[in-house]
């Protein structure tokens, strides 16, 4: 900050009128710094937001621009429609199911990446090739080997494990849509969890562990009192990250099953969508995207009195 | 390390006995990620070289010489499929390097600067992410609309760069404050300003923090299904995702081998992206807070 005379040596430049403000300059500076995202943030989040707010207190028809005012009683029809109180249940179901499933496979696949020896760089390359992709691509594929047509995944499940008849689109299928999509997603997104995890294994250093072996310590013992606490920081805010994205996914789904077969698959995401499209009812879509967002506020804000991912993260920086 | 627990490995086994387990631990998981990892890709690979008429009557393995080929790849001059695909590179870098030069400064400015809520300006920058992108882009389609950025590849940057900037903000502030802020001093003590500090001192000491912010840049971008779909109505403009549903929809028939050929093309990047960029990459997502 200062150098030890107490006195900033921080570099102060050529006259500018800003030096009269009543403000510090620093503080100029700084704002003047951000504030690029700011504008940015305020033309892509601020104001659809608020766009989205306000359209959710009308009546509008999608192909239609007559906005008529109804205050909140789109938001009570929301409450109402019957595929709502669904699309949350699958909503939850999705984004824990896949939350879940993507912590563990992505720790793991962390932690082995990280402790292999030979063919790291090219295993390592090929996993996070998988978050790289587009998601259009692991649709595509994921559509092919499950097709009942010549599918390969849809072959292997019928006749190797009899878990689905060999004429049966699993994708399709009531028992099945759900957990696929579960799977297909976690596939590509569990990768987000390894970089991160990855990331922050390879900061540990290599002493802690020598130390560790010294005190006769067994490699549980190193796993729960060295690389555990070194990860739970990062791993409640990629925790936290991967919960709202998935809740919040959308094309995926779009992309594998539309929300099909009957509503099986339609998430909150993916409801707004019909509603706004098929049912042509833009002002109670976006009621409907107000009340994801309060939800997703609500959970946030639990998460944070629960477990503090910021200061958590603050004690070990 | 409790006294209590007895010395030697887990489940009392011996630490060699230990060793060997976890070994073989180690090698189960590595097939495993193997298979599951590289099997997909491995799949696209092994349909886009062969012949398509072989693909849609049976399941291939591995594309013997009989049946290799690598006609299906001419689907990519296709002047549709370029059209999608040069949109996708140009949309990927037009998104990287806007997000880069923005959160670099915008990192610098959290990390070194003072100004008053600089924390919970950083805050509410991760608030947009609660709201759905199929949430922001249909107002989104009226705002651009009527600012005239509808169908325009600079509309879809300015919308992905703004999606990636909170955790590109983020990656950059925390990552500034590792840097230690005596090697500015330095600089300044020797005369330099603050530009000249921030360009000579701070930016080239960032580059593993740049390189996960691009990454993770060029991954929404080169991912992005929704916005496009919505952003970018015109076919000469939009950008692979949307593009190639339209054209299966169209096409009265896009053989699979065609559809993994082109997908294979649009692996190639990120797998070459990964490989080398990697060791950057994990040193720039080395933040712990958000």
């Amino acid at each position: 900050m200062a150098s030890e005379t107490g006195e900033s040596i921080r570099p102060r430049g050529t006259y500018i009128p800003w030096d009269e403000l009543p403000v510090e300059r620093e503080t100029v500076v700084g704002v003047g710094t951000v504030l690029p995202v700011v504008v940015l943030y305020t033309l892509i989040a601020v104001f659809p937001i608020a766009f989205a707010f306000w359209a959710s207190l009308h009546d509008i028809h999608t192909l239609n621009p007559e906005w008529e005012w109804v205050g909140f009683a789109n938001y009570a029809e929301v409450l109402n429609i019957s595929t709502f109180w669904g699309s949350l249940w699958r909503g939850i179901v999705y984004m824990v199911g896949s939350t879940l499933l993507q912590l563990a496979v992505g720790l793991w696949m962390a932690l082995v990446l990280n402790r292999i020896t030979r063919g790291q760089k090219l295993l390592t390359a090929v996993v996070f090739t998988a978050y790289l992709i587009p998601t259009i691509i692991v649709s595509l594929v994921a559509l092919r080997v499950f097709d009942p047509l010549g599918g390969v995944f849809q072959m292997m499940g019928a006749e190797w494990f009899g878990l689905w008849s060999s004429q049966t689109a699993p994708l399709g299928s009531r028992d099945w849509a759900m957990r696929l999509l579960i799977l297909i997603g976690s596939w590509k997104f569990a990768v987000f969890v390894t970089i991160f995890t990855l990331a922050q294994l390879r900061a540990i250093p290599d002493r802690f562990y020598e130390a560790a072996k010294v005190c006769g310590a067994n490699r549980w013992q190193m796993f729960r009192d060295i690389t555990l606490p070194r990860l739970m920081g990062i791993v409640l805010v990629v925790v936290l990250l991967r919960s709202i994205f998935m809740f919040n996914k959308f094309d995926i789904i779009w992309q594998l099953t539309q929300g099909g077969p009957g509503n099986a698959t339609t998430t909150l995401p993916v409801l707004a969508y019909k509603t706004v499209y098929t049912d042509q009812a833009y002002g109670l879509a976006n009621a409907i995207s107000v009340v994801m967002f309060l939800f997703l506020l609500a959970s946030a804000i639990v998460y944070f009195k629960l477990f503090n991912p910021s200061e958590e993260v603050e004690t070990t920086t | 390390m409790s006294q209590s627990e007895p010395p030697g490995g887990i489940f009392g086994l011996s630490y060699d006995g230990e060793t060997r387990a976890f070994e073989a631990l180690k090698l189960v998981s590595t097939a495993i990620i193997v298979l599951v990892g590289a099997w997909p890709i491995y799949w696209m690979t092994q349909l886009a070289f062969t012949e398509y008429e072989t693909v849609e009557d049976a399941v291939t393995v591995f594309p013997t010489p009989e049946i290799f080929t690598v006609s299906n790849f001419t689907v990519l001059t296709d002047p549709e499929m370029y059209t999608y695909m040069f949109n996708t590179v140009v949309v990927a870098i037009g998104t990287i390097v806007t997000v880069v030069i923005v959160s670099l400064v915008a990192g610098y400015g959290l990390a070194r600067l003072d100004f008053p809520q600089k924390e919970n300006f950083a805050r509410i920058l991760l608030i947009g992410y609660l709201f759905s992108p199929i949430v922001i882009g249909i107002p989104l389609y009226q705002i651009w609309r009527s600012i005239g950025l509808l169908g325009t590849r600079i509309g879809l940057i300015i919308a992905l760069s703004a999606v990636s900037m909170p955790f590109a903000v983020w990656l950059m502030w925390k990552y500034i404050m590792t840097i230690p802020e005596a090697h500015e001093e330095a600089a300044w003590v020797d005369g330099a300003s603050r530009w000249r500090g921030f360009r000579d001192v701070v930016v080239p000491q960032c580059r593993p923090a740049i390189i996960a912010a691009a990454l993770f840049a060029f991954a929404l971008a080169w991912n992005d299904f929704t916005f496009a779909q919505i952003l970018l109505p015109q076919t000469d403009t939009t950008t692979f995702a949307p593009g190639i549903l339209r054209a299966m929809g169209q096409a009265q028939f896009l053989p699979d081998a065609y559809l993994m050929a082109i997908s294979l093309a649009m692996t190639l990047p990120p797998l070459l992206f990964a490989y080398f960029m990697q060791s950057y990459l994990l040193k720039g997502f080395q933040v712990r807070a958000l």
